[in-house]
């Protein structure tokens, strides 16, 4: 399934595209966060700082209301309650009434202010009565703060309103027994001060030095110990991220001064993903249209590149099966496109080579039955015998013997066991031996040479080049006319060529004629005007030209009377070549 | 070594009845008005002497300033607390009732003083006959009117009081005009209400005067405006001087002076000490023995005349609060 090249181009597009995407996206969205948790936190940092300061000046504020050590009528008042002195002490005790009222008008936040006795006798702006006793006696409980004054825990007071009490001892003047002078605040006064925005749920608590809640916005919490408190390690102003009940917070701490309380801002980090919420909406849209998008190129590309490639494949298929009349028809200028015209080009070589090759053998054939056609022509081979028998009849036996093995030989090597191409110099043996045949024949009408180098020997040709061309010179050149005659074949080098020129000095050839055999050669490949002329020097031209190449091939010269030269180009051909060459 | 085993198992109950007696003391809350009325100073002084005396705790508690939401509030806290009577001066709403009643549910008394509300559950009421109070008053300005020969005349009169809801002042305006009715051509031009408040009723006064100085007469059904010294009323002292006639209910030392200066002509007054001693012994006896006191306790008049007007200074201390 995984294994064509368009599953692969598609799933590399997707991955080397996507990767990336989703790195980038989930890079950028991380910076946001971060950036987001550090606006926060340093928000909620410079909350709680600020909490603090507020939170210790109010206190302070407050508890100058206690340093009444020297007030007359204060000591008045407690004096003459301890002698029970009620008709003296009525002018203090409505004084005090007023001053403890003027003071709580004074005082945002301040709900009351009082003096406690020993016996439990309270003074305070609701009056004079007897407060609980566990109220005073908790006051023992009271902290000790950096100031000249303690502070306690939330509790009930007179009106049963959860308050704050600022405590000092009281020395009154002429009384060694300690007075709680008192200042109670509302925790309301703590709710305005630390009601400070921390996203939609966060919120600022106040914890004594233990974690005891003593200020929570939400009022039944108060009294209780906080988790949040175990995150925070001293006077900590780095914010950290604490996890409870699955429920990520980021609680920043920062320690009174004055009571040692702590005051902790606890914001939802679940709020700053909810803040992130659209922008995270918004980059998965985005992702999502771009990994759409993506696959779709990736879908188009891949097809792109792989379809005509698997076309290639079909047509590399049909062509392997026999089907050359394959083209690929692929637009553009790209490599693939480029490998498609390559591929039409080698098919229509390949189909023109076999073309070529069918026509070449077909020619082969058809000279090799004329050739076969012409040497056992029957007078070709009655004389031969005749000659034989001659030979026998006037005991020249070793010259009969001579003359069959020469016509013995001129057939096998006619034949060549069907192979195209033989060695040069089997092919020189052959032209020696139907030269030898033919010159017993004729007598003493013509010598001949074979003047043929010996490196040209090692060399491969096309068989049967030089049998026909000197056939025409016995009987076109020298047999018509009346002179004697001479035929030279020759073999030499040239570059890479080799060169065969069989030279005759018969009667020539007329310019006409010569220019017909000209047309003839030239023209290998148009429609021959002379089909059925000069068909043996056609077809040693084509053939050279069909193995060789339009450099190579047959050219005629001649001066009528004086001489007739065929001259034959072939390309050096040996060694492994010609095995290929023999193979193929 | 027996001898001493038992002394000291005696002293060990004698101690543990100590405690168990001081812990067993009655807690009675009296809730005066506001606590900023000192007309109230006196029930204050007297309660906490009689509580000494029976050996009881009292607890006086109420608003600064009057403020009857607050106050309901505040005894609805004290129904909370281990309080075991309540005596109090109010008005006589629904709210009051109410309240009174979730006391009484609660098994907590309530006796009322100074102020009453007669429809309520409260045990017991200890004060003036209020209606007899106003018609005192009344007497006392006829009697003014007659000697100085305006009984024909049509009079105008003003009246200060302080909350519309007051039972106490509305009988004493009753008591007023039932009598003055009667005797002489009165028709009251307007009727201010100051809440028990008396830097109000100074400020009411004072702006009145001076927008109407023909009035004729003014009843004080209240003191607020005298708890400040003379000095503080410069309208009504040139409107008294110029003969404008005054009479009032309470009767303490910075109203006497102004009696005796002739700038009022007549002041009823109550016993504010005999409310506090008499509500608390007749509560705590409740408490202690269950006899259910009457109804209405009555401490009775006292009248500011030229004859005893000195004599009355002399008792009046000034409250030197204001």
């Amino acid at each position: 399934m995984f294994q064509s090249i368009r599953t692969k181009l598609l799933t590399i597009f997707t991955i080397f595209g996507l990767l990336p995407l989703i790195v980038f996206g989930l890079f950028a969205y991380n910076m946001y966060l971060g950036a987001l948790r550090n606006r926060i936190t340093e928000y909620s940092t410079e909350v709680v700082v600020s909490l603090q300061s507020d939170v210790d000046n109010y206190l302070l504020d407050i508890s100058t209301l206690l340093n009444q050590e020297e007030d007359y009528y204060i000591n008045q008042f407690i004096q003459l309650t301890r002698a029970n002195d009620f008709a003296g002490n009525r002018k203090y005790t409505f004084r005090l009434w007023e001053n403890f009222n003027n003071q709580r008008s004074l005082k945002r936040g301040l709900v009351d202010t009082g003096l406690i006795f020993p016996d439990g006798r309270q003074m305070s702006t609701y009056g004079l009565f007897y407060g609980e006793k566990k109220t005073y006696y908790q006051l023992d409980n009271l902290k000790k703060t950096s100031e000249d004054f303690y502070i306690s825990k939330p509790h009930r007071n007179f009106l049963n309103q959860t308050v704050i009490s600022l405590v000092k001892y009281f020395k009154p003047e002429q009384d060694e027994e300690s007075i709680i002078y008192y200042a109670d605040i509302s925790l309301d006064s703590l709710a305005r001060m630390t009601n400070v925005k921390l996203g939609e749920k966060g919120y600022v608590l106040i914890t004594d030095q233990t974690g005891q809640i003593i200020y929570h916005p939400e009022r039944e919490n108060i009294g209780e110990i906080t988790s949040f408190f175990s995150s925070i390690k001293g006077d900590q102003e780095d914010p950290d991220y604490f996890t409870t009940q699955g429920k990520e917070y980021i609680v920043t701490g920062q320690n009174s001064k004055i009571t040692d309380w702590k005051i902790i801002s606890v914001a939802y980090s679940r709020e700053i993903g909810a803040e992130l919420y659209q922008l995270r909406q918004f980059s998965i849209l985005i992702i999502a249209m771009m990994i759409i998008l993506l696959l779709l190129l990736s879908i188009y590309f891949s097809y792109e590149v792989s379809y005509p490639i698997q076309k290639l494949q079909g047509l590399t298929h049909q062509a392997a099966a026999n089907d050359l009349s394959v083209e690929i028809d692929i637009k553009g200028d790209d490599e693939i496109a480029q490998l498609g015209q390559s591929f039409n080009k080698m098919i229509k070589r390949i189909r023109e080579l076999l073309e070529e090759n069918i026509e070449e053998q077909i020619m082969i054939r058809e000279l090799e039955m004329e050739s076969l056609q012409n040497q056992i022509k029957p007078h070709f081979i009655y004389n031969t015998l005749d000659m034989i028998i001659g030979q026998l009849e006037s005991d020249r036996n070793e010259e009969a013997t001579y003359l069959i093995e020469a016509l013995g030989k001129f057939f096998r090597l006619s034949l060549s066991h069907g192979k195209e191409m033989v060695m040069v110099a089997n092919e020189i043996q052959h032209v020696e031996n139907y030269l030898y045949i033919q010159q017993l024949r004729h007598g003493t009408r013509y010598e001949y040479m074979v003047n043929v180098e010996e490196d040209v020997k090692d060399y491969f040709m096309p068989k049967l080049l030089l049998q026909p061309l000197v056939e025409n010179s016995i009987y076109h050149g020298i047999l018509p006319g009346d002179k004697k005659g001479l035929i030279v074949i020759k073999g030499y080098c040239e570059g890479s060529d080799i060169i065969f020129e069989v030279v005759d000095n018969g009667v020539g050839i007329s310019p006409d004629i010569l220019s017909e055999i000209d047309e003839t050669l030239s023209n290998v490949n148009q429609k021959q005007k002379h089909k059925d002329k000069y068909f043996g020097l056609r077809n040693i031209n084509l053939r050279i030209k069909l193995k060789f190449g339009e450099d190579y091939g047959l050219s005629i010269t001649s001066k009528p009377g004086v001489k007739t030269v065929s001259k034959i180009r072939l390309k050096k051909t040996g060694g492994e070549e010609i095995v290929q060459a023999i193979d193929s | 070594m027996t001898k001493k085993f038992i002394l000291l198992f005696l002293i060990l109950l004698f101690i543990f009845t100590f405690i168990a007696e001081a812990d067993d003391q009655l807690k009675i809350a009296v809730i005066p008005k506001s606590l900023d009325n000192p007309i109230f100073l006196d029930t204050f002084e007297a309660v906490n002497q009689k509580a000494l005396k029976l050996g009881v705790k009292v607890e006086w508690v109420s608003t600064f300033n009057k403020n009857n939401q607050e106050l309901i509030a505040m005894i609805r806290r004290l129904i909370t607390r281990d309080i075991d009577g309540i005596i109090a001066s109010v008005d006589d709403t629904p709210a009051f009732r109410e309240v009174i009643a979730e006391a009484v549910a609660a098994g907590i008394p309530v006796a009322t003083f100074d102020a009453d509300s007669p429809s309520s559950k409260r045990l017991f009421y200890t004060g003036i006959d209020n209606y007899k109070a106003g018609k005192a008053a009344a007497k006392g300005l006829v009697r003014i009117v007659k000697e100085r020969n305006l009984t024909e005349k049509p009079l105008q009169a003003m009246i200060l009081t302080g909350g519309k809801d007051a039972l106490n002042l509305n009988l004493r305006i009753n008591g007023f005009l039932d009598y003055t009715d009667q005797n002489i051509n009165l028709t009251v031009s307007d009727t201010l209400y100051c809440n028990d408040d008396f830097q109000k009723a100074i400020e009411l006064l004072e702006n009145y005067i001076n927008k109407n100085p023909a009035i004729d007469l003014i009843f004080f059904v209240g003191g607020w405006p005298f708890y400040v010294p003379p000095d503080a009323l410069p309208e009504f002292q040139k409107w008294a001087k110029q003969g404008g006639v005054s009479v009032g209910i309470d009767i303490f030392y910075s109203a006497l002076v102004l009696q005796k200066e002739g700038l009022l002509q007549y002041l009823i007054g109550q016993d504010f000490r005999a409310m506090g001693e008499k509500s608390l012994e007749y509560l705590v006896k409740y408490l202690r023995t269950g006899d259910r006191p009457p109804g209405y306790v009555e401490v009775g008049l006292e009248y500011a005349t030229e004859e005893n007007i000195d004599e009355l200074i002399e008792i009046y201390k000034p409250w030197q609060v204001k």
